[in-house]
């Protein structure tokens, strides 16, 4: 009897193990398009509007903890905020002025057909769901193909960049935040003309470089990084110019390679309401990257060769 | 217990329980940072369902919550489901060889559970290509992972408990522990 017993819940044991490895195998090897990663597809399918309500319901509970959190990190930002606030003002007249003579440029040479923002159709979202490790930096929202919202689509809060759908069911979507290790984002720093490639920081992942940037880019602590406008490979996402990524905290000179280190502008840690950029049938960034991915893939260039492998500029349009 | 006298009833309360918190993590508790990481409830969930219900019962419902994390926040499928069959096995297994009783134990079973998931799960990633340095920062998300699971372990052991425990059957070793310490029953006070 007691051997039996003891049979039994080996078998059980090595069944499970069996069981997990197949399921690892098969999902490890099998394309995104693949049986596995459908059914992952219809669960998120039909656990979103769960999960949506179970967010809704419980929000007062999360605002709860988060703001004892908040209360003490707003304190501490505040009077960094009021001196960034003054340097600011001084910027944005100076900026005003450089502004108009700018866009009396483009107008003048017929270059004023870059992609912006205002040429997406932005679908606002709930962040319904967070992985809690370290391992994967995604978050499920509750909008979906039913909303418009497609694969590689950017994703922004009133922050800055968040990242990008990687996943679209019909009523809900898994976004890829820029801190998870599958992203890479052309990005330019504030002033400077030269583009790198933003990827999560090797053994932080909380943490931005800016990688590839031509040696000798002159680069200033407490820069703003934003998009470029440019892809760096067919699947990548074609992020509209000018979305404020993050501020540059240090420079590492060592490489040939210039790397920077961003500090993320949107809080990943404490998301809840973030805009899909989706782009209309027949719109500009449609057309666009349709034209991107029909390039051929060479391998991933953003990790390969840097700069030089930036296929397509949003402002070629 | 080992899988015998296992009731639909038992069945069908872990199963609530896995969906209750397994949502609740996804929506609520990982929106909510605690010394820079996020508590996970589901490694403590399925430790005590195996501290309560023994090894078969933790493997198998270890395989389930996984799958369903896994599932539900799409990651790697299979992978959280191996780790936790593992987890749930063990600690039903120091239940079944131990049966250890001290207050302090949900909240040691609840530590080991959180760490070796978080390591064996570590491990698997690195195995499976993710490009990431044994760094300190993920040293440094293991060992807060273990203390802020540790917190939560004792309130999350009531609640599994009191969830559990009318499914359960009952136990001959704490039926007889129970006669020991009211008295009178105990075979050294009747010789």
């Amino acid at each position: 009897m007691y051997d039996k017993t003891v049979r039994r819940r080996r078998a059980v044991l090595a069944l499970l193990v069996v069981l997990s490895l197949i399921l690892l195998t098969a999902y490890f090897g099998e394309a995104s398009g693949g049986r596995l990663h459908s059914v992952q597809r219809g669960f998120l399918t039909v656990v979103s509007p769960i999960q949506d309500g179970a967010n809704k319901a419980l929000k007062p509970v999360r605002d709860l903890f988060g703001w004892f959190g908040d209360t003490l990190h707003a304190k501490s930002q505040n009077a960094q905020l009021r001196k960034q606030l003054a340097a600011l003002r001084r910027e944005v007249v100076a900026e005003h002025v450089d502004q108009q003579s700018y866009h009396q440029l483009l107008t003048m040479f017929h270059l004023d057909n870059q992609l912006s923002i205002a040429d997406y159709r932005p679908v606002t979202a709930t962040v319904v769901g967070k992985t809690p490790n370290i391992w994967y930096a995604t978050v499920t929202i509750d909008k979906g193909t039913s909303a418009g919202v497609q694969v590689n689509d950017p994703v922004i809060n009133d922050e800055g960049l968040v990242g990008k759908v990687t996943l679209a069911a019909s009523d809900g979507s898994q976004v890829s935040l820029i801190t998870d290790s599958s992203m890479g984002v052309s990005a330019r720093i504030g002033s400077s003309t030269a583009t790198g490639i933003v990827q999560p920081k090797v053994g932080d992942p909380n943490d931005l470089l800016l990688q590839y940037l031509p040696g000798g880019t002159a680069t200033v602590k407490g820069e703003y990084v934003y998009t470029s406008g440019t892809v760096a490979s067919p699947d990548d996402s074609l992020y509209p110019r000018g979305i404020p990524i993050g501020q540059v905290t240090s420079v590492d000179e060592e490489s040939a390679y210039e790397s920077v280190n961003v500090h993320p502008l949107a809080n990943l840690r404490n998301l809840d309401v973030v805009q899909v950029l989706s782009a209309a049938a027949g719109s500009q960034p449609a057309r666009l990257s349709g034209l991107v991915s029909s390039f051929p893939a060479g391998g991933h260039p953003s990790t390969e060769t840097g700069t030089a492998g930036q296929l397509a500029s949003t402002g070629a349009g | 217990m080992g899988g015998q006298g296992v009731s639909g009833g038992l069945i069908a309360r872990i199963a609530g329980l896995s969906l209750v918190v397994v949502f609740f993590q996804a929506g609520v508790v990982s929106e909510v940072p605690v010394f820079g990481v996020t508590v996970d409830l589901s490694p403590l969930l399925v430790a005590f369902v195996g501290l309560l219900c023994g090894s078969t019962i933790g493997a198998v419902s270890g395989f389930a919550v996984g799958l369903l994390v896994d599932l539900a926040l799409v990651q790697t499928l299979g992978l959280t489901s191996l780790v936790f069959t593992l987890v749930g096995y063990w600690c039903g297994r120091l239940r079944e060889l131990r049966d250890p009783q001290a207050a302090l134990t949900p909240l040691l079973v609840g530590a080991g559970a959180t760490a070796a998931a978080l390591v064996v799960y570590s491990l698997m990633e690195f195995m499976l290509g993710v490009d990431a340095p044994v760094s300190l920062e993920l040293l440094r998300q293991i060992v807060l992972g273990v203390l802020v699971d540790t917190i939560v372990a004792l309130p999350m052991w009531v609640l599994v408990r009191r969830c559990l425990i009318g499914g359960l059957p009952e136990d001959p070793r704490r039926r007889r522990r129970r006669a020991y310490t009211t008295g009178g029953l105990s075979p050294l006070s009747r010789t």
